[in-house]
């Protein structure tokens, strides 16, 4: 089927782009793809990598950077942030990821700000690139999320609009009104097929839902063009019903949370659906998650079902790390985190040129300073489309002011 | 090396945490003597260890919690306490646990919990920890909330988690009174009490306080508002004092329940845990309490306690932070991942720093939290050992809780409150394997007749079965 992403053409600042190529000789890599780590070079000439290896063929203007064993994987992709949109939470103003007026088709893509202080934070430990979403809302489907590249470049780059993202669960109506009307809305994505949004937003359930034509145009990539839509649910039942959404309508279904997954595993594991856990919450915070449990991601791994990680930590998305470290300690196998961190969220959200580090792919690379699975390890190299980036942030400066012992006011130290 | 190896006794030469404390002052008095009979033992802890009988632990890896580490040790516990540490103890007629490449820490201690108050699942039925009906609360309790049956406290079980303070939440100016408790499941609160344990009082500053009352047109709705809030608040607190300390008790005033929590505190009865972001507030909060005579225990959350480390080292003031949380209010805006290690290092490291939770899933991992808090301090410079970070979240929170000489490290005569760790605790592969609570094991996770299951555990998904397995 003919995917409708938009991609942004990649723009290279030639100033900054180390020019020729780079080694990054002698790391562990895991490479993001099932297979065990080994010691290996990276060879990335601008911003792709062109081998990975252990006899590349370089020339004298190769540069080479010793990595001497450290674990190099991908760099990390948050399958679920605000990273851009929201600057502080309680603060609506710094906000963007709310709208009064659409729902399905609410795009946050234009209020991406790329000098948002949560960037080069989490850049710093570890995520080159993010799907940013709307937030929550009292109506079933918050609108699309987008990819983006968190190099701070105010030339944005990233995908454009690449998944739907929504939610089924207790709410002040009825989940059956929630399910009723999902299914109303995916009609009117089919129908969009075949009838112009013109006609569509003069029906009167177009009106009483208050739709606008971005909705309707943007429920027509979920019901017609095989947009991933994004459904955070948890209980078992709901899952059932998610699923069964999914073979009627054809959906490319991500299932986000499902901590009662377990008890639906058999049909979990036939509907091919990649779930978006975190692994870390066993809380049953309400009566539709009193399945949570620690265990959730050793099962969901065991059946074979796709795995990606969010972390209830706002601004810290970087924490899906110790997230997934959590999950392996309870059986997921290594593997599966590292990919669950980088390969999994590209192949789930058409990231094509992403999530691996294999000849071809785009050299955003990790080198740590540990296992990376290990909430005490760092990142020593951040590699974006073959640009090492500084791993500075209004933290690691606020450290330096307050650790500097120098006997003049603060205001004066930097 | 056969020697056995004592630890110095120091359970007499521990310094208390603030003032005296003594939750059963008036039993040194006649009733009659007693300013409020009554009150000084209401809601006593009824609290009583589980059985358990003595347990030698042979070959273990140990932080003590106060800084040091042994490797290859053996543990004798008996009657609830710690009774020896040493290189190669024999004892008869104990059960032997081999330790080998096993960790033994101190139970975790969480000096900032809401379980109980806030329970899961979190519905507005169970929402029970901020009375915000007024700015100056000091009238209630936290314990008298509290749902013994919250699955909660027998997650943070599972992750080593053995005593916790609860606190009100930080709507109020001052919110009222936080109470310990040892981590057993038990049906009434009182038998989950922390024996001996004393009260704090909840105070909050900045966004909360100012939010929650501007919001209604109502003061305090400004930082200055606060200020005043607290100030009138103590004003008040001194009068009744001072009338309490009347000879004659008719000239005494009216008992009144914010007073009395209000005087426990100028009588260094209820240690201050004080909910405070940001660097200038938590001076002003220390010149309140100098104008007012108390002493603040602990700051809470104080993302920019690094700010004024120094300050706070001088003052013997606790700082209680999350390792990495940022970015959710303004407050919270000036995050570093060094903050644990730079209180802690303050004053040729004398700082008082506690890695704490402040919620139902970081508690269940502080261990984690610590490794990560003390990681980016090594980043910045420190050389900062596992075995000294064991220390934030083990005897720091102990005393800030006021309860250092009873648990909170391994010593010979403390509570055998302990953890044993498949491996080495700050390692996100490392889990809680047994946790002992006054030498009782409280959870094993190889024996799932020692893992407790709440009363709302029972039956809710399927009949046949627990909610957890």
């Amino acid at each position: 089927m003919k995917r409708l992403f938009t991609t942004l053409a990649l723009v290279f600042f030639t100033a900054t782009t180390l020019s020729g190529t780079v080694l990054l000789k002698g790391g562990l890599v895991h490479s993001g793809n099932n297979g065990a780590a080994t010691v290996q070079d990276i060879l990335i000439s601008e911003n792709i990598i062109v081998g990975v290896g252990n006899n590349l063929i370089i020339d004298g203007n190769t540069r080479v950077i010793e990595v001497n064993g450290l674990p190099v994987t991908p760099g990390l992709i948050s399958p679920m942030s605000n990273l851009g949109i929201v600057e502080i939470n309680a603060l609506d103003v710094t906000r963007d990821d709310e709208s009064d007026l659409l729902s399905a088709g609410f795009s946050i893509f234009n209020a991406f700000n790329p000098h948002s202080t949560g960037i080069p934070w989490n850049r710093s430990n570890g995520i080159t690139s993010a799907i940013s979403t709307p937030s929550t809302s009292s109506f079933p489907i918050f609108g699309l999320g987008s990819h983006f590249v968190l190099d701070g470049s105010l030339e944005i780059k990233g995908s454009k609009d690449i998944a739907m993202f929504g939610r089924l669960g207790s709410s002040y109506g009825s989940r059956a009104e929630t399910l009723s009307l999902l299914e109303s809305l995916l009609e009117i994505g089919k129908l969009s097929k075949s009838i112009p949004v013109e006609e569509i937003l003069e029906m009167t359930i177009a009106d009483k839902l208050e739709l606008q034509a971005q909705d309707i145009i943007a429920l027509g990539k979920v019901a017609n063009d095989d947009m991933p839509f994004v459904i955070e649910t948890n209980r078992a039942v709901d899952i059932l019903q998610a699923l069964a959404m999914k073979k009627k309508y054809g959906l490319n279904l991500v299932l986000a949370s499902v901590e009662e997954a377990p008890m639906v595993l058999t049909k979990l594991q036939e509907s091919n659906t990649p779930v978006i856990i975190d692994p870390m919450d066993n809380i049953p915070n309400s009566f539709d998650e009193l399945g949570s449990s620690l265990d959730l991601g050793r099962i969901l791994d065991q059946a074979g079902i796709p795995i990606m990680f969010s972390t209830q930590r706002s601004h810290n998305y970087h924490l899906m790390r110790q997230g997934s470290g959590n999950a392996v300690a309870h059986g997921m196998s290594y593997e599966t985190a590292i990919k669950g961190m980088t390969q999994t969220v590209a192949q789930t959200f058409n990231l094509d040129n992403r999530g691996s580090i294999e000849p071809g792919k785009l050299a955003d690379i990790i080198v740590w300073d540990g296992d990376p699975l290990e909430p005490a390890s760092f990142p020593k190299i951040v590699m974006i489309e073959g640009r090492l980036q500084d791993l500075s942030s209004r933290s690691s400066k606020l450290t330096e002011r307050y650790i500097n012992k120098e006997d003049k006011p603060s205001s004066y130290k930097h | 090396m056969n020697n056995k190896v004592l630890l110095p006794l120091l359970l007499f030469t521990i310094i208390s945490c603030s003032e005296s404390f003594n939750i059963d002052l008036s039993f040194g008095d006649s009733a009659s003597d007693s300013i409020n009979p009554g009150i000084d033992n209401a809601f006593a802890s009824t609290y009583a260890p589980m059985n358990s009988e003595p347990i030698l632990f042979k070959s273990a890896n140990i932080y003590d919690g106060l800084g040091g580490e042994f490797r290859n040790y053996d543990l004798l516990l008996s009657e609830g306490k710690i009774l020896e540490i040493g290189e190669s103890i024999t004892a008869p007629d104990v059960m032997v646990i081999d330790a080998t490449d096993k960790w033994i820490t101190p139970g975790i201690i969480d000096i900032h919990s809401h379980m109980g108050v806030y329970s899961a699942p979190g519905v507005s039925t169970s929402s029970d920890g901020n009375e915000a009906t007024s700015p100056v609360t000091a009238e209630v309790w936290a314990e008298h909330s509290l749902w013994t049956q919250d699955p909660q406290f027998a997650l943070a079980l599972k992750g080593g988690v053995t005593a916790f303070h609860v606190l009100p939440g930080s709507a109020n100016l001052f919110g009222g009174r936080g109470a310990t408790f040892k981590n057993i499941s038990q049906n009434t609160i009182q038998a989950m009490k922390f024996p001996g344990a004393p009260h704090s009082l909840k105070m909050a500053c900045g966004e909360n306080p100012k939010r929650v009352y501007g919001n209604r047109k109502r003061a305090p709705s400004t930082r200055m508002g606060n200020m005043a809030g607290y100030r009138s608040a103590w004003i008040d607190a001194v009068e009744y004092t001072d009338g309490m300390d009347e000879k004659n008790s008719d000239r005494r005033p009216t008992r009144d329940l914010a007073m009395d929590t209000l005087m426990g505190v100028l009588n260094g009865e209820i240690l201050i845990q004080n909910h405070c972001y940001r660097a200038e507030e938590m001076a002003m909060m220390i010149e309140l309490s100098k104008e007012f005579n108390y002493k603040i225990t602990a700051f809470h959350h104080a993302v920019e306690a690094y700010k004024i480390a120094d300050l706070l080292a001088d003052e013997g003031i606790c700082a209680a932070l999350w390792a990495d949380w940022w970015g959710f209010k303004h407050e919270a805006y000036d995050m570093v991942q060094a903050n644990v290690a730079i209180i802690d290092q303050a004053r040729n490291g004398t700082g008082c720093a506690i890695v704490h939770s402040d919620d139902a899933v970081g508690i269940q991992h502080l261990n984690q939290e610590a490794a990560k808090a003390m990681a980016a301090g090594n980043r910045a410079g420190y050389k900062i050992s596992k075995a000294h970070a064991m220390r934030w979240i083990t005897s720091n929170p102990a005393k800030a809780a006021g309860i250092l000489d009873q648990t909170g490290s391994i010593e010979v005569g403390k509570d055998a409150d302990l953890v044993v760790w498949t491996g080495n605790p700050f390692s996100v592969y490392s889990i809680a394997e047994k946790v002992l609570i006054d030498g009782a094991l409280a959870f094993d996770m190889n024996n799932p007749k020692i893992q407790p299951i709440t009363d709302f555990d029972l039956g809710i998904i399927k009949p046949q079965d627990n909610r957890v397995q």
